[in-house]
């Protein structure tokens, strides 16, 4: 006990020193604000978990013991589920925006709803698994001393579901920590919402700071704190927690492994040792409730749930429901590109494919490395640990950063997505793959040795044949995990500062003769020091009758402003510029560089946009500052972000969701359960 | 010379943070042409034994002797049918009977023939492409059989093999083991049983072992001379008479071991 004490007290220690030391010597305007990021981003994962912890207890118990109940929400839940969270996330955003008029709140509680979108399943899954594996004669003999309603609940259904809540949670607070920097951080429809955190933090580093060292820095803090945690509560609870579990097939002996100091002194991820032993029930209970067999019944009022669920979902997203408007949507940017939807599915499903056959292959080879030679064991668990608590999510920029370096933007991009999904999906096959090879019976493992199969002939004759159901539940997993990933790792908005027009888009009609203004805006800009910029405009519709500077650049002193030649018989102003005039200044963040006065001449619509190319940006030292540069790959996740992040195309969006959607049922439907089916059915004998 | 000999093995296991022993000087032999059957309590290492011999676990000391020559790893001389049958789910009843042949680097026509031979000679013909989840617990150990004989060992190990089939089932299989016991066409001959049911020990033994626990040492021996086929004699009060030898001498054994532990 009391080395563990010291444990905990050295790991704090150490954690403090680390943040003290970050914060003493890396230069950052928000670095003193660390310690308060950390805790809010604490408080949000921490009052998250709660929130899905009370969810998924009651709606667990609920959907495992009613019938009824559990016809509804099993298959709603599902279908939730196999939707890639990032992807409905804009919709949350404009939800929340609309329903409390922007603000700090709303943007807390869509971070909040997103991390609970994340996080709720594996507990949810868990606790419906854990009540229906209560064996029939603990439920009998409870039945027959009379144990009814809250108190059967008390006393047979709670303490079967602690080990599973425990490990949901567990996997629930990785999950959190997962997508924490995608749900501090958003960029949507030309905004960006953030909430004070280390996600959006780690997401400034990259995107606003663009400081790498920085950046790394965070990721490799972050780990620690995670990992520190990890050791702190999960760790512990799992260990009181082991007595109680009915089914003793979630228990995986790592006897040799588990006596390792490294892999006891770093809180694991998704393996919990239990002394020796190792608990982790996801792949189980999640993957074969996903794929139990729906009746017709249940497949009916799946269908009727998922057809309301997506007219409730364009009723509150759409303000104006009326055909118009929906039309409109379907004609706006990026509806053009539809037309390439074929092979944009083709080109992330070729991405997914590509990082799955790599992630199955070496997680293949560490898992069958892991599990039958413990030297190797001794090696890749704490690899695993450690790895387990890295959020990946938070790995993009840097790994973008650092690859376009080398092999430029797009390839750059190209690997940065395939390695990602790898090392996404990498985790859960090797787990299962890993927990599999341990499960193999004892008498295969004899038949195999006792007629002489070795090394290869072993390998494929005895060893994958058996871990076959369990390869197919990782792929599952693996791919259900990608798919999110993938909408974050097809698109990279690089190199944060863009001058852009304000507002995008004039909803107001104007009469002939009258006038309006568009601004001219900065983002994320750091130490600007000069701009200049061109615009164009329809001069058959609109002419322009003066430009003048905004309060931005003035706030760090006096400006020489230039208006640009207003030229309404080519439809061009410029190049407007504007520049501080005491050198050594600069000015950061966001704001107005200038207005443009227009007056209407004709009725019709009519475009404003900047120039390409026209846009200059310098710093106090005369450098130029890179404008804001989007890579993106072709494909369903790049179209998904552009629809639903920069363009806030909501009814687009809802068709790409439902496309991903159908696909991931599709491939379940067609692929995963049959394939689980054809092996379940043998493999019952193992 | 014995075609086996046990010659003072020693096993222990780690546990938590001891060593339990679970064979302690164990010495016995078997002859050629012999049935002998190992029983004892649960825990007391009959099975340990069994997979020491058969090369599946190696002991801490002493050896084992197969005509005379040390015995550390698998022997294809030397085979063994499982409690749980030990069938490999996904390969059909044929496949698993041709699986130690594949190893042994038999072609395939030869070794399917060979194969279906066996799993006729076990009464299993029509179920050739049935994979064992459409057999029964009978029909698995069938298969079991089949595959064990397949390769023409000598000797032929026994795990418990009839302690997971109904009685009904157990008794017909014990008389399909004595039949390829006594079969003068098969090269085997020389069996070593595992068993905690004395009645089957008595039974089908020629010579019973038995077996204390906790450290596991042969602690009796009784010699069954009731004549073969012994299913007349089953009501007989000389089968009787070696059961109750056995049933005495596995008293005595645990009478001692209580003894022993109230002295710890």
């Amino acid at each position: 006990m009391n080395r563990r004490l010291i444990g905990y007290i050295v790991g704090f220690a150490v954690l403090v020193f680390a943040f003290w030391l970050v914060m003493t010597f890396v230069e950052n305007p928000e670095i003193q604000s660390l310690p308060y990021y950390t805790f809010r981003t604490l408080l949000r994962i921490t009052v998250t978990l709660g929130i899905c912890v009370a969810w998924g207890v009651s709606f667990g118990i609920l959907a495992s013991t009613n019938k009824t109940a559990s016809i509804i929400l099993v298959p709603f839940i599902d279908l939730l589920q196999s939707i890639p969270i990032l992807g409905y996330f804009p919709a949350v955003i404009i939800l929340f925006i609309s329903l409390f008029r922007g603000g700090e709140l709303a943007i807390e509680l869509s971070a909040i709803l997103l991390l609970f979108t994340s996080m709720a399943w594996a507990i949810f899954f868990g606790v419906v698994g854990a009540v229906k594996g209560i064996p029939t004669n603990v439920m009998e003999s409870a039945q027959s001393f009379g144990l009814k309603g809250s108190k059967y609940v008390r006393h047979v259904i709670l303490p079967a579901i602690v080990p599973a809540l425990i490990s949901g949670a567990t996997l629930a607070w990785c999950d959190g920590w997962f997508f924490m920097i995608a749900a501090e951080y958003i960029e949507y429809a030309g905004t960006t919402y953030w909430v004070p955190g280390l996600g959006s933090f780690l997401a400034k580093a990259s995107y606003v700071y663009g400081d790498i060292t920085l950046s790394v820095i965070l990721l490799v803090l972050i780990t620690a704190t995670v990992v520190y945690i990890n050791f702190l509560t999960w760790h512990r609870l799992m260990e009181r927690a082991t007595a109680g579990t009915y089914k003793p097939v979630l228990k995986i002996d790592l006897s040799g492994v588990g006596q390792l100091g490294v892999i006891k002194a770093i809180g694991p991820r998704r393996w919990l040792h239990l002394g020796n032993r190792i608990h982790w029930p996801k792949s189980l209970t999640a993957a074969s409730h996903r794929l139990r067999k729906y009746t017709r019944l249940e497949k009916a009022i799946a269908l009727v749930l998922a057809l309301s669920l997506i007219f409730l979902m364009v009723y509150l997203l759409v303000p104006q429901v009326s055909f118009d408007a929906i039309k409109r949507e379907f004609s706006s940017y990026p509806a053009d590109e539809l037309v390439n939807l074929p092979s944009y599915v083709a080109l992330t499903m070729g991405r997914l494919g590509i990082a799955y056959v790599i992630s199955l292959g070496v997680a293949l080879g560490m898992g069958i490395l892991a599990a039958e030679h413990k030297k190797f064991a001794a090696v890749f668990y704490p690899v695993y640990d450690i790895g387990q608590a890295v959020p990946i999510l938070a790995l993009f920029p840097v790994l973008f950063i650092t690859l376009s370096r080398t092999f430029g933007g797009v390839i750059g991009l190209e690997i940065t997505s395939i390695v990602m999904l790898v090392l996404d999906m990498i985790w859960y096959m090797f787990l299962n793959i890993v927990s599999a090879i341990r499960n193999i019976p004892s008498e295969i493992r004899e038949v195999g040795k006792l007629f002489g199969f070795k090394g290869l002939k072993r390998i494929t004759h005895v060893v994958i044949p058996c871990i076959l159901p369990a390869i197919v539940t990782g792929s599952i997993l693996s791919w259900g995990t990608g798919w999110n990933t993938i909408i974050f790792s097809e698109y990279m908005p690089y190199g944060a500062p863009t001058i852009y027009l304000e507002p995008t888009t004039i909803n107001q009609t104007y009469m002939v003769g009258q006038n309006f203004n568009v601004s001219l805006y900065v983002s994320d800009v750091a130490s600007l020091y000069t701009w200049q910029t061109q615009v164009n405009f329809n001069l058959s519709h609109l002419q322009c009758i003066n430009v003048s500077e905004g309060d931005f650049l003035r706030s760090a002193g006096e400006t020489q402003f230039y208006e640009g030649e207003i030229n309404n018989t080519s439809g061009s102003i410029g190049p407007i510029n504007s520049t501080l005039l005491e050198s050594g200044r600069g000015v950061n963040g966001s704001g107005q560089l200038a207005i443009i006065n227009f007056q209407v001449l004709q009725p019709g619509n009519s475009e404003i946009s900047l120039s390409e190319g026209k846009t200059k940006m310098l710093d106090s030292n005369l450098r130029i500052i890179p404008e804001s540069k989007v890579y993106s790959l072709p494909g369903l996740g790049s179209y998904l972000d552009k629809t639903g992040y920069l363009y806030g195309n909501t009814v687009l969006l809802i068709l790409l969701l439902a496309i991903i959607a159908t696909i991931v049922l599709l491939m379940e439907a067609l692929v995963w359960r049959r394939l689980l089916r054809k092996f379940e059915k043998y493999h019952a004998e193992v | 010379m014995p075609v086996l000999e046990v010659k003072n093995v020693m096993k222990a296991f780690p546990l938590e943070k001891s060593q339990v022993t679970v064979l302690q000087d164990v010495s016995f032999s078997v002859d050629k042409d012999e049935f002998v059957c190992l029983v004892g309590p649960s825990g007391c290492g009959k099975s340990t034994m069994l997979r020491i011999i058969a090369g599946l676990e190696k002991a801490d000391s002493g050896e084992i002797l197969f005509h005379g020559e040390p015995q550390t790893s698998p022997n294809p001389k030397i085979t063994m049918i499982f409690q749980l049958f030990g069938l490999l789910p996904w390969k059909t009843a044929l496949e698993n009977v041709e699986v130690p042949l594949e190893v042994h680097g038999i072609k395939k026509e030869t070794r399917m023939e060979i194969a279906r031979s066996y799993l006729r000679m076990v009464g299993l013909e029509g179920f050739e492409n049935t994979y064992p989840h459409d057999l029964s617990g009978g029909m698995k150990q069938r298969v079991g059989i089949a595959r064990a004989l397949a390769l023409q060992p000598e000797v032929l190990l026994m795990d418990e093999p009839f302690s997971s089939l109904d009685e009904l089932t157990a008794k017909t299989l014990r008389e399909l083991v004595l039949e390829i016991w006594r079969d003068p066409s098969l090269p085997t001959n020389t069996f070593v049983m595992v068993s905690h049911n004395v009645e089957e020990a008595v039974y089908m033994a020629d010579r019973v072992l038995i077996m204390s626990s906790r450290p596991g040492r042969v602690v009796g021996e009784v010699k069954v001379n009731l004549p073969r086929p012994r299913t007349q004699y089953l009501r007989d009060s000389k089968y009787f008479q070696s059961v109750d030898e056995v049933m005495v001498i596995l008293e005595k054994s645990k009478g001692e071991a209580q003894v022993k532990s109230q002295i710890d």
